[in-house]
């Protein structure tokens, strides 16, 4: 009891500071609520013209479909639009990239954290203003070799250019959970009869898995929200979820169309939803890590 | 099983020197503790044995074999570090077994070997848990564990007893003793505590700033120090140490006077005698000065004196009392008394 | 670890970074040296039913031909530099001698791509960074002090922002705040005047795009702020509180001195992140107010007729140029660092 009474703040204050909360919550929750609803309504209902209660009344929506929510919209753009197959590229896109960014990404990040020598450092700096770039400078040096080699268009080099711009901050993140694991352990296991490679393998990897999925989820994020290198570098038939749903922007001229859109970018967001439901810690142990190291 | 040289043998860091010239010859089944102060470079030597450092110059030679470019499997040898460097994610029993499953000792030995580490060390009861569920003192019996799971050539202990509490430290002191008594292997033990170097050692290295002070048995050490650094680490209290000059066999400086002493060196000089050597008695060659404190040991009193601009120690009998600052005489037998050099520290020869 | 064992390790993400990276960096400036091939154009004469015609027509075997030779497009040196929708010195001297005083000369400028894009790229780095890690700050205050319970879940509201892919984020802000969505519709009534859209205007796009971007930046700063929160030694707080010091001296004097490096890196990350803005000006259709360097390099690529390869690699050095210059307090900080170490 003493305890709080010497914590106590002012009412003032802590009114305040609840109500600013209870904004921001509000701000950054409220359009993502607003959106999963309306992906249900029709676009009369959702981009009404004449009063935008509709959108919560849905008035449009009984009237066209019978029903106060609708599946069209989602039906059109899966189906009708084909986003299942951007989806699966998706798929195919940021898993591959999270494993070759973690398989390379562990491996460089340890030979960072273990090695004292000069370069270690000057390999770091240069990451360091690697990772900086945007992305958007880097896909513009890749356009004419990628079509002079033929290989414009095709999954895998995406996947191969994702896996190269993220490693900068693979190694950056990596680098420092590694340092956080002590020398002896892969010297104890060297002793006992490993090889370099060995000790990495059966004994620092094993307990270097926070680090891995940490910066794995990182990886997966970084795949998964491009728009500028899977925009420019995948065909029409290659195309992943976000550049997808940029087209839909284009081209959607027909009556309730952009419903398709709002309907694909709820379903690219519900998989982000589950990610932070499920990593949350892992996700703020992430940002913190490089925080507390930089 | 084999002896160990190391000829030679410096370690650099850029301008940075680890150790410098390190020339050993350890004898085969040999004790050999390397003792020294923090940062004497001691980890540096053994680690260099153990190839988990690349020497700058020199040889090291383990039996037959020049081991310089080898990497730390093809050595043979085992470690115990000083944060033990236990697997967390395995078990007991998995820990111990990880040095012969690595080297592809026939899966059907394992159990055995694991098991009669296990019982030598004692873990019988805890081959199931994780390190993470044991005590200090157990997780320091599973580094050992894994060290003797295989017969190495070498054992290399870095500083093995530092992070368990006093009582444990002589348990296990002693059973590390009598571990190597029994495996005969060949070891080499890195520590600062002198006591774990004198109850552990058959020859003890003092190091220090990277360079090799003295190698001799503990009692030698003890005895006949080589030099300043030496008298002054070993022992405890530590040698007392007074500067003055010697005149054909006469000792003196403030409050204090020798006679008797080897009369070949004339000058200023640096001269070393122990607490226990001194005796508490009226005469007329010796000390003779205020008490500055007094500390009661139990066993013993401790008498501080300010002699030559130095604190010294005199031990004196248990029930010895004294008023600070009051005058007490001491006496000490020249043939207990040790003489360097005032400048290098180097012992000087005593014969008359 | 010995040389040989260390490459072995990182050749793979190295050779990545080398191969995908670096190369394209060179790559670029190579590219932007260069322009493109001009067409080659004959003269045909076209008889038909109604007699002869002469007509210009481009003849696309002695282009193709001529692509193929040299891929890369003519040399060009630094002309795609100086041309006028990159850093146009001839219409900047121009506009500097005759001018009707300074607004007409950011009037004029503004005119420009590239000055155009590099005036919103600035601004909307300058602005976003300090407010969002305001408002991250301010939000880490205020969930630090709430029952533990509730903390969870607002954090996990928090990162929503932050996380969700950038062109989705300003889609669903775009589509709301259109002048049939609920917040357009809102401000409408608000402002009684329904003519009223924030796309309408330069002025308007600017803080649509800038609130867009302290929306999903100030996550990342609440986030660490929160984590240093925690480790702000409590001893200190304590003696702070019986040496008499307010709450408002407490945070000015113990937490934020504590949090200083933190602020560091988050600035550091954000600057960099927020130079690089680029999908909201997609999301939100805003290229007509507010364009940005990485926008105008998308621009050039995404030409469906002939992608100006020269001109995109020209802005993408600028771009990179840009990026150093930003970089370069850390860099020379950890120069200094290393030197003083060796
Ligand atoms: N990688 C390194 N680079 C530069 N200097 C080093 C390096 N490793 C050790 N040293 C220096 O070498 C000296 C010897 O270090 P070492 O670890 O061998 O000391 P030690 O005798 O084991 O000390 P302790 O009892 O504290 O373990 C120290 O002064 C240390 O600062
Ligand atoms: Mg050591």
């Amino acid at each position: 009891m003493e305890q709080t009474t010497v914590n106590r703040r002012p009412l003032l204050l802590s009114t305040t500071s609840s109500l600013f909360l209870v904004l921001w919550l509000i701000v950054a929750a409220f359009p993502f609520l607003w959106t999963v609803w309306g992906s249900f309504k029709v676009e009369a209902d959702f981009f009404s013209r004449e009063n935008w209660q509709l959108a919560i009344t849905g008035l449009n929506t009984i009237g066209q479909t019978g029903s106060a929510f609708t599946g069209d919209g989602y039906q059109g753009a899966w189906i009708e639009r084909d986003f299942w197959k951007a989806a699966w590229n998706t798929v195919i896109v940021t898993v591959s990239v999270t494993a070759i960014s973690l398989v390379l990404g562990t491996l460089g990040g340890y030979a960072l954290a273990r090695s004292a020598r000069r370069y270690t450092l000057w390999i770091l700096i240069t990451a360091l203003v690697f990772r900086a770039m945007p992305h958007i400078t880097l896909v513009s040096g890749y356009m004419l070799p990628f079509f002079e080699w033929n290989v414009w268009g095709a999954l895998p080099t995406a996947i191969i250019v994702l896996v190269a711009i993220n490693q900068p901050f693979a190694l950056w993140m990596l680098h420092s959970f590694f340092l956080s694991i002590p020398k002896d352990l892969d010297e104890s296991a060297m002793v006992d009869g490993c090889t370099r490679f060995q000790a990495f393998r059966q004994v620092v990897i094993p307990v270097m898995w926070p680090g891995v999925i940490t910066t794995g989820l990182f990886s997966f994020l970084l795949a998964y929200n491009d728009f500028a290198v899977t925009a420019m570098l995948l065909n029409q038939d290659n195309q992943t979820m976000v550049p997808k749903i940029a087209s839909f922007l284009g081209t959607v001229q027909t009556e309730g169309a952009v419903m398709y859109a709002v309907a694909a970018v709820v379903s690219a967001t519900v998989p982000l939803f589950m990610l932070v439901m499920f990593f949350q810690r892992q996700i703020v142990s992430g940002l913190t890590a490089g925080a507390v190291k930089g | 099983m084999a002896e160990i040289r190391l000829n030679n043998v410096c370690k650099r860091w850029g301008k940075v020197s680890g150790v410098d010239n390190f020339d050993l010859h350890i004898k085969d089944e040999e004790f050999l503790v390397l003792l020294g102060p923090s940062g004497c470079g001691k980890s540096t030597t053994m680690r260099m044995i153990a190839g988990l450092e690349d020497v700058s110059s020199g040889e090291i030679w383990l039996g037959d074999r020049m081991v310089n470019k080898l990497e730390p499997k093809d050595r043979d040898v085992s470690m115990v570090f000083q944060s033990y460097g236990l697997y967390p994610n395995m078990t007991v029993y998995e820990n111990i077994r990880f040095p012969i499953k690595v080297r592809k000792v026939p899966k059907e030995l394992h159990h055995e070997q694991v098991m009669k580490a296990a019982e030598m060390v004692d873990l019988v009861d805890f081959l199931h848990r994780k390190p993470a569920e044991l005590s200090g003192g157990q997780r320091q019996r599973v580094a050992l564990g894994r060290a003797i799971v295989r017969k190495p050539t070498v054992f290399l202990m870095d500083e093995p007893l530092s992070n368990l509490d006093a009582k444990l430290r002589v348990s296990t002191r002693a059973e590390i003793k009598n571990l190597q008594f029994r495996l005969k292997t060949t070891t080499i033990y890195v520590t600062h505590d002198q006591i774990e170097a004198m109850t552990l050692a058959d020859r003890v290295v003092v190091m220090n700033l990277g360079r090799i002070q003295q190698i001799a048995t503990p009692t030698e050490i003890y005895d006949n120090p080589a030099n300043t650094f030496v008298a002054g680490f070993i022992g405890n209290p530590a040698m007392n140490l007074i500067k003055g000059t010697i005149e054909s066999g006469v000792f003196s400086a403030e409050n204090i006077r020798i006679e008797g002493l080897p009369s070949q060196h004339s000058g200023p000089i640096t001269l070393g005698f122990r607490a226990e050597d001194a005796e508490l008695k009226e005469v007329q060659n010796a000390i003779n000065a205020p008490v500055y404190a007094m500390e009661l040991l139990g066993d013993s009193s401790m008498i501080a004196l300010m002699v030559g601009g130095e604190l010294i120690n005199i031990k004196a009998p248990k029930d010895f009392r004294a008023e600070i600052g009051s005058q007490v005489s001491i006496g000490i037998n020249p043939s207990h008394c040790h003489l360097f050099d005032a400048e290098s520290g180097d012992r000087l020869s005593q014969d008359i | 670890m010995t040389h040989k064992t260390f490459f072995a390790f990182i050749f793979p993400s190295l050779l990545a970074m080398i191969l995908f990276i670096a190369l394209p960096i060179g790559s670029i400036v190579v590219q932007s040296l260069h322009v493109e091939h001009p067409r080659v154009l004959v003269e045909v004469e076209n008889c038909g039913p109604f007699g002869c015609e002469r007509e210009t027509r481009v003849d696309t075997a002695a282009t193709q031909a001529l692509q193929e030779a040299q891929p890369m497009g003519q040399f060009n040196g630094l002309g795609t530099y100086f041309d006028r929708r990159h850093l146009a010195t001839e219409e900047v001297s121009r506009i500097f001698s005759d001018n009707e005083g300074v607004a007409d000369i950011a009037r004029q400028m503004y005119n420009l791509p590239f000055y155009k894009a590099l005036s919103f790229t600035l601004v909307y780095t300058f602005i976003v960074t300090p407010l969002g890690m305001a408002l991250g700050f301010s939000i880490a205050l205020a969930v630090n002090s709430i029952p533990r319970f509730l903390k969870g879940p607002i954090i996990f509201f928090s990162l929503l922002p932050m996380i969700v892919t950038p062109l989705v984020g300003s889609l669903i802000l775009f589509w709301m705040i259109n002048t049939q969505g609920v917040i357009g519709s809102n401000l409408q009534l608000l402002f009684d005047d329904p003519d009223l859209s924030l796309r309408a205007s330069p002025l308007l796009t600017w803080v649509t795009l800038i609130v867009y971007g302290v929306w999903s930046m100030a996550p990342f700063s609440f986030v660490v702020f929160y984590a240093g929160l925690q480790t702000v030694p409590s001893d200190t707080l304590e003696s702070a509180k019986i040496d008499g010091a307010s709450r408002w001296e407490r945070i000015r004097y113990v937490v934020i001195p504590h949090l200083i490096p933190l602020a560091t890196f988050v600035a550091l990350v954000q600057l960099m992140d927020n130079f690089r803005v680029f999908e909201p000006i997609v999301g939100f259709s805003a290229e007509a107010n507010a364009t940005s360097l990485s926008w105008n390099i998308f621009n050039d690529l995404r030409g469906q007729v002939d992608q100006q390869y020269s001109s995109a690699a020209a802005t993408s050095v600028l771009t990179v140029f840009g990026v150093v210059v930003l970089l370069m307090p850390v860099l020379v900080r950890l120069w200094r660092d290393f030197n003083r170490k060796a």
